[in-house]
Formats: structure tokens, sequence, C-alpha cells
């Protein structure tokens, strides 16, 4: 029989997390409450590693008594798309999650020795933690109670034996050597893809929800959640406030807001980066030759510009217009009290990613996933409030992490299966025999002209998203000349097939879906259509190639139905 | 260019800049404990190292190591 030791070095533990941002590190501590062995590997440092540290250290949170009502708020807003058990679910866990949170030491804002519940507007409220140290001390706690972690591994496929995953191949960046990790169960905590088009959020490549798919876990959800942010194109960065849409105008002066939106510009309104209607403004004004769209904040001091970016949770938006001004100044040379400076929509996620049922698990026996990587349609593909995406890893990640640590407890742990692992490993490793002509980047920049233009992605159209296929596809072909000389390269490499493989997934499913409904906007069918569409739309790897599928809405189980 | 500056001799090697580097550009000499610009060109000036170093001893310019942004219209 042959040695699995030939193939690389053999790691064994009983829950593997794959990925330490928020969701990896909550699934983590949770599962080792069950006082099983668990690894958290990470290709980056764990720490600082994620989205989390660099976010805006906002984390939702429900009153307890107002669950019912949040719940049944978020179904009726998605028009009962949504999968009301994971929302009732998700609403009942935030006030747990957030006291868990605090007790494995993460820093929060508090008043008078309380954690400080603010209310961001009406029946919304957060909690604000030190988000740049969040994941440190979490560390801290898990290695603590015996957490153990391996720093700069990328994790890049499943292993399985007998249809069941059994662990994950990973790549030393530092050393170079190939690790075969052998669990019980594996927790996918990856993030989904982010494309690094906003740079901020670089570190999710699409990984998790790939090696999912290849492995045979179902997808869903993947024509929706597709966003735009608008920034500061010199910076590459959005910017955080909400009254700076008022100072939006074209290359003619004229202020844009006002021009499609003059209810805006009437009265106090709270336009985040995210809001659609300033995207709208934009690429309407560009498409009437205006452009390009310029933010003209001349003659403000620093402390109107930071006025500007008030919010209701005092004192945080203003610190990072702060820093934001801070960055032009000394980045792009542009002082925004004396010149204006060109804003863009910039694009931020895919959607979707494997979907999840009620314990955090996938549609593969021993996988479970959490957080961005996972998707378990608790809104319905609709957006939500400041604070929900940290909420969400966590919430996911402590149920996955509970879930698969007690299927460990239950469970042997299967060998890993020395033909799979080497065949999957052959096609891992590949790009390392290739002598390549073409960077991984190439393919990148193709995918971004693929996903990027909103003429794709945001006002879709059959033909149009043919054409965006057909781009993807090109792509696809490039990946074939990039080779790599290390492991650094060949995670490069395998970061833009992850990428490649989110675009088709968008594309396809939302080609499928022939209405319009929540983010998902079809100029070919503009309207919504319940009676052919009320269902969610699922792939899955069969015979080497995507499969689509709808799964119903399974309204029947729910708790609420529209009247 | 993205990372124009980087001060080697403040640098003590605390691994930050490392660990929240999503490309994989630093890397750690052990040895001389400093931080290492391995792969200058995948920066993609995200600023994570220049935000968490403890020191400042980094400074990122906003272009990317490759390639200019794909515009959205």
């Amino acid at each position: 029989m042959k040695n699995i030791n030939e193939l690389g070095t053999v790691i064994n533990t009983d829950v593997l997390v794959l990925g330490a941002g928020g969701a990896g590190m909550c699934a983590a501590l949770k599962a080792k409450e069950s006082n099983v062995d668990v690894l958290l590997i990470d290709k980056c440092g764990i720490g600082w590693n994620g989205q989390v540290p660099i976010g805006g250290g906002i984390l939702a949170y429900v009153y307890p008594e107002y669950v019912e009502k949040w719940a049944e708020k978020v179904t009726r807003d998605s028009n009962f798309f949504n999968n009301q058990d994971w929302a009732f679910a998700f609403g009942k866990y935030m006030h747990k999650s957030t006291l868990d949170l605090a007790a494995m030491g993460l820093t929060f804002l508090k008043n008078k020795g309380e954690l400080d519940i603010l209310t961001w507007g009406p029946n919304i409220h957060v909690t604000l933690f030190d988000a740049p140290k969040s994941l440190v001390a979490l560390k801290k706690t898990a290695l603590a109670r015996g957490v153990k972690m391996m720093d700069k591994i990328y994790a890049i496929d499943l292993l399985k034996r007998d249809g069941q995953v059994v662990g994950a191949v990973g790549l030393g960046l530092v050393d170079g050597q190939t690790y075969l990790f052998n669990a019980k169960s594996v927790i996918i905590a990856t993030g989904n893809c982010g494309y690094m088009h906003e740079k901020t959020y670089s570190s999710v490549q699409g990984e998790g929800p790939a090696m999912g798919y290849r492995a045979g876990a179902q997808l869903i959800n993947a024509e929706f959640g597709s966003s735009y942010v608008w920034g500061i194109k010199a910076l590459g960065k959005e910017l955080m406030g909400i009254h700076f849409y008022l100072y939006l105008e074209n290359a003619r002066g004229e202020k844009i807001m006002g021009k499609h939106y003059p209810e805006l510009m009437v009265g106090k309104h709270s336009v985040y980066t995210f809001d659609p209607r300033v995207i709208d403004a934009m690429q309407k004004e560009v498409k009437a030759g205006l452009g390009p769209i310029y933010l003209n904040l001349m003659g403000l001091t620093d402390a109107e510009i930071a006025g500007l970016a008030e919010d209701r949770v005092e004192g945080l938006t203003q610190l990072i217009a702060n820093d934001t001004m801070k960055l032009l100044r000394e980045k792009a040379g542009i002082d925004p009290s004396r010149e204006k400076m060109e804003m863009w929509p910039r694009y931020l996620y895919s959607g979707g990613g494997l979907r999840i049922d009620i314990h955090g698990k996938t549609t593969l026996d021993g996988l479970w996933a959490a957080g961005g990587a996972s998707s378990n349609s608790w809104s319905g593909g609709g957006g939500g409030q400041a604070g929900l995406g940290v909420q969400s890893a966590a919430v996911t990640g402590f149920v996955a992490g509970e879930n698969a640590a007690r299927y460990a407890l239950d469970n042997h742990r299967l060998e890993i299966d020395f033909s799979s692992a080497k065949q999957i490993l052959e096609r891992v490793l590949a790009p390392l025999h290739l002598k390549g002509n073409l960077d991984a980047a190439e393919v990148v920049y193709r995918v971004h002209e693929a996903v990027v233009p909103m003429k794709y992605n945001r006002q879709r159209e059959a033909g149009r998203m043919k054409e965006a296929l057909g781009i993807v596809q090109d792509a696809r072909n490039k990946l074939n000349r990039v080779g790599a000389a290390d492991f650094h390269e060949l995670a490069r490499y395998h970061a833009a097939e992850s990428m490649v493989m989110a675009a088709e997934f968008t594309y396809q499913a939302a080609l499928m879906r022939r209405e319009s409904r929540s983010g998902h906007f079809r100029e070919d069918f503009p309207h919504r259509d319940d009676k052919n569409w009320f269902k969610w739309i699922t792939i899955q790897h069969q015979d080497g190639a995507p499969r689509l599928s709808t799964l119903p809405v399974p309204l029947e189980k729910f708790k609420l139905r529209p009247q | 260019m993205s990372i124009r500056n980087y001060d080697r001799e403040k640098c003590t090697g605390c691994g930050i800049c490392i660990a929240g580097c999503p490309m994989d550009v630093l890397r750690l000499d052990k040895a001389a404990k400093k931080a290492v610009i391995r792969y200058p060109g995948d920066c993609v000036a995200c600023w994570g190292c220049e935000s968490f170093c403890p020191l400042g001893c980094f400074d990122v310019s906003p272009e990317r190591g490759r390639g200019e942004l794909v515009s959205p219209y």
C-alpha cells in the first residue's frame, strides 16, 4: 500500500478550519469548547488577516425582545424570498454572539462599564469594537484555550474519502512544503470573492467556494450580492460619510444628485457609500457625456469636511473621513479643500457562497462553511444595515464551529485516500511544471474586464452577459499560459482560477434568473416574477461542468407567509 | 510602484506587516529580524502594512504593482 507521507507532510486534527478571519476565528473558538483538537490555518498571518481588522469595527445588534419583529421585517423586505429559519435564528443569536465575543476578549466600546449599544436608526442598533486589534485579541484567547494555528498556509483543495470530506491540501508559502491535513470535519471560512478591485478587500479571492465546488458541494445565490460602492479614484478607496453625496458634480460643475434625486436635496438624508442612487446618478451622467464625476469640497475646512461624514454613531465616520483626507494629501497629492477629486464606482463583491443549512453544514458530509464563503439566504439577497457582515461571520462561525465539533466527537477520522489525494495534488501542482509566458495578474485583469463594467454586471442583459462570459472564457484560456516558479506564484495561479470560477458562477446564475429581484437587475426582464422565479438557484459540479438547478423557496415550512 | 519606501533600519521584525499582507508580498528574514519585500510587483496598495505597522516603516503609493484598474463604465 502506498504511503500517504510520500505526497506531503500529513497533519492530523479533529476539526480543520480554513481561513482565520472573523468567521474562522469564531468557528475555531466555538469548536474548541467541545474539547476537540482544532487546527486553524490561514494564507496570511493569523491575527491581522481577513476583512474584520480593516473594517469599521461595527457589529450589528438586535435586542432579544425585538428579534421576532426584526426577522419579520427582514422577511417582508425580501418579499418572503429569504430563508426564514436562518433569519429568525440569526436575529436570536446576535445578542448571545455579542456577549460571547466580549467574553472571548473582543474590546467593545463601553459606557459605565457596560457594553454600549448604540442606536443607528429606528430599531437599528450596533455595538462598536476595536477592529484593528480584534483578531489579535480573539487569537490570544484561542491560543490560551488550545486552538492550534498555522500561518502562511494556502489551502486550495479538499480531500475526500467515500464521498466524505476528510481534509484539505495546503501549500506552505514560506517553507515550500506540501501539507495534507486530515480531519474529522472541515470548515471553510475563507470569505467569498472580492476580485481585488476594491483594494481594501483584496484578501478574499474566491478560493473557498471554488474548492467546495470542486469537491461537489452546492453553491447558492451566485447571482445576488454583486455590489458597487462609490469611492475616490486616485486612492482606490471608498469614502465613508453620509452627506458627501451633496457635493458630487459632473464635468460642467453641476450638482448631480439634485438632478436625478431632487428629494435628497431637501431635508436631511443619510446616503452611504453603497447607496445605489449615487451609482445610478454617476452612471447616467457619464452616459450623457458629462463625466467624469467629481467630489468638490473646495473651500471647506477639515472640520467642515469631517462634519459631512456625520453619522448617528458619534465620532466614528468623522475619524474615518479624516484618515481618508490625510491619505488623499499624502498619497495622491490632492488637497481636498483646494481641488476636486474624481470619484467612480468600484466593484466590491461577488455574491452567494456555499449553501449551508441551519447547522452551518454544506451539502457535503464532513464539510461546514461560515462567513462570506457561505450563503444561508437569511436576507433573501437583499442588503442590510452596517455591521451585519461581521455579525453574520460571527454567528455562522459559532454555529459551524459548534456543529463541526459535535460531529468530530461522534465520528472517527477517515484516512486520506492515496490515489485521490495524488490526483488532486497533480492538478494543484501542475503549473509548477509549466514554463508559462503570462503572469496571473493578466488573468485577473481579464476577469475584471468581465465583472467590473456596470453594463455587464449592474444592468444585466442576456446578450451582454454572454459577452462577459466570453471574456471570462478568454481569462480561463489565458490560465493555461501561466506557470509558477514557486508556491507564491502557484497560489496566485489558483487565486486567479478561483476568480474565473466566481465570475462564471455569477453570470451563469444571472443568465438563468429571467427576472429582476433585489440586487439582481435584468434590463430584459425588469420585473419581479414570483410565479416563475420564487426559487433559489444552486450550482453543483457534475461531469466536469457546473450544473444549475432551482430550489423552490420552502414557504410551507416557514413561519410567515404573504397574505 | 507600490511600496515606495520601507525603513529597514526602523523595522524590528515583529511580523505584523507580513501577517496583514493579503498578497504575500512581504516575508520575514528571521536571522536579521527584518521584513523583506519579496514580491514587490504583487502589491495591490491596500495599505495594510502601512496602517498596521506600529513603527511607521512603510510608505505605500496608491498605484498597484501590476496593471491599472478596469473602468466600471
